[in-house]
């Protein structure tokens, strides 16, 4: 119990530890000087960490918003199971997700030169799509179902219109569906490194202006990760909370 | 407003979601079509097989083939094994802990690779904590820097696919097994087994699919040589000239033929098991 509490902590505090030090030279396990020459340097105008992350943060966020748009009628048709032969749409969903990003992402790159979105977020948020699509189609049809759609025809008995429906009885019924698939959609397109590399020709995002850091200067490659983790670090307060939610304060571990 | 036939709308609910299925093909179809060679200054008729002739002649090819196979094969293997044991130990554990065991599924890929330089690395945290490393793993020509890493961030989230096939209807199976004399290894090969056994394979596969294809973790803890495929990808296509640039696509077709290889074999076990 103590051991994967530890593995859960450690690299955090690894990274944390890394972000900080000032000076630590080997052999040393603690560092010399703690400071923050780290923070600094990584948003240094040079870097272009900044964009980077505001790039990786904008693409992510559309890429989702659009994403559970056009999964949405989708996960619902699988979800209530209404589709004769579920299985070539899986095929056909699983194949982009199976396939290489990088692969995916050099063959669209030609497409976003013929259609002028060669170096620009809007080529990337579609690029972006393939991947992240999906994944949420996965997870948000596990929310849809018979239950779902009882509850909403209550809803028309009683008179609420589609809107109404829509936002007093189907939202809060399938919320913690949709966090979980647009938390997924998320990660998965803000993780991406070949698709962006292919697609975005120079635009910086956040892990491709990351990874030369590792090799030239640690410390601003930790800070730099520790913000490339944040949304994973959001993700795990998410899963704790749910699981502590779901056990009671009794019996959690 | 008249509604539509139900089998309309149904169609109509995919269109959508069809429209970027239609977006990779294309980017499939391009991509395909760059490694015959053919691009705006060369036209269909002068489409030819000639890159991927290329990179059967070329060694560093067939290196990279292997490599990246071999990185493959080993770490899935390894993390199915472990999410197996890791699924057997937290399963009658509270769902916090089994939260906690999940941390390196949604960390990234890259940061898991900072990490494994940071602690494997010379002069990293391994290093200084045991006074010196009995093996070198970052930069590694064997790739074991590189299958740690996806180890690490693999087996876990197999453990999640586990646990989740592995609920309650399976533990009442096994205690009925239990009461008819069966041991825990044989309880275990046929009870859970069967049970588990389809959730791994996916699991596996879109595991296995994701090591064949990726680069950010061998492009920081793995070696400069062997390449992955996806590397050889890139370092092909670098040159820019038309040659280089249809073979740097050959070479991405092979790869994305081996994923879709990966996943039919998946689809083929889960078939087997059903009939």
């Amino acid at each position: 119990m103590l051991a994967v509490a530890l593995a859960a902590v450690v690299p955090v505090l690894t990274l944390l530890v890394r972000a900080l030090a000032d000076e630590w030279r080997s052999p040393a396990v603690v560092p010399q000087r703690f400071g923050t020459r780290g923070v600094r340097d990584a948003f240094a105008d040079a870097g272009g960490a900044a964009e980077a992350i505001a790039n990786s943060l904008t693409v992510a966020a559309l890429a989702t918003a659009l994403a559970v748009a056009i999964a949405w009628p989708a996960a619902r048709a699988i979800g209530e199971r209404r589709l004769r032969r579920p299985g070539v749409v899986w095929v056909a969903l699983g194949l982009p997700a199976l396939v290489p990003p990088f692969a995916t992402g050099a063959g669209l790159s030609e497409w976003a030169i013929r259609l002028g979105l060669a170096d620009s977020l809007a080529g990337l948020v579609i690029a972006h799509l393939v991947p992240v699509l999906p994944y949420v189609v996965l997870i948000l049809a596990s929310g849809f179902g018979a239950e779902v759609r009882s509850i909403e025809e209550a809803g028309a008995v009683h008179g609420a219109g589609p809107l109404r429906r829509l936002v007093g009885v189907t939202l809060p019924a399938i919320a913690p569906t949709l966090a979980v698939a647009a938390l997924m959609g998320f990660l998965v397109s803000w993780s991406q490194y070949g698709l962006s590399l292919a697609v975005g020709g120079g635009i910086p995002m956040l892990p491709l202006v990351l990874v030369p850091f590792v090799g030239s200067d640690p410390q601003v490659a930790a800070v730099l990760s520790l913000v490339f983790l944040a949304p994973a670090i959001l993700a795990v307060a998410v899963a704790l909370a749910l699981a502590g939610r779901r056990a009671g304060p009794a019996a959690v571990v | 407003m008249r509604r539509l036939p139900a089998g309309v709308r149904t169609w109509l609910a995919l269109v959508p979601a069809g429209v970027v299925v239609l977006i990779w093909l294309a980017a499939m179809f391009t991509a395909v079509r760059s490694s015959l060679g053919v691009s705006r200054l060369r036209g269909w008729s002068q489409a030819s097989t000639d890159a991927y002739g290329a990179l059967l002649d070329d060694p560093l090819f067939w290196e990279a083939l292997w490599f990246t196979l071999r990185i493959t094969v080993v770490s899935t293997v390894i993390a199915a094994v472990l999410a197996v044991a890791l699924a057997a130990a937290l399963r009658r554990r509270g769902p916090v802990l089994r939260a906690l065991a999940a941390v390196p599924v949604p960390v990234p890929h890259l940061v898991a690779a900072v990490l494994g330089v940071l602690w494997l690395g010379p002069g990293g945290l391994a290093d200084r904590l045991l006074g010196g490393m009995p093996l070198d793993l970052v930069r590694d020509p064997a790739g074991w820097g590189v299958i740690l890493v996806y180890v690490y961030k693999e087996a876990p989230f197999l453990m999640l696919v586990v646990l989740a096939a592995w609920g309650p209807a399976v533990a009442a199976r096994e205690e009925a097994a239990a009461t008819l004399g069966l041991g825990p290894l044989r309880r275990l090969g046929l009870v859970v087994w069967p049970a588990i056994r389809p959730a791994l394979l996916t699991g596996s596969a879109v595991v296995a699919a994701f090591a064949i294809g990726a680069f950010e973790v061998p492009l920081v803890i793995g070696p400069t040589a062997p390449e992955t495929l996806s590397e050889y990808a890139l370092q092909a296509g670098r040159g820019a000239t038309l040659d280089g640039r249809a073979l740097s696509y050959a070479a991405l077709v092979v790869m994305s033929a081996l994923t879709v290889v990966v996943g039919a074999l998946a689809a083929l076990g889960l078939r087997r098991r059903d009939a």
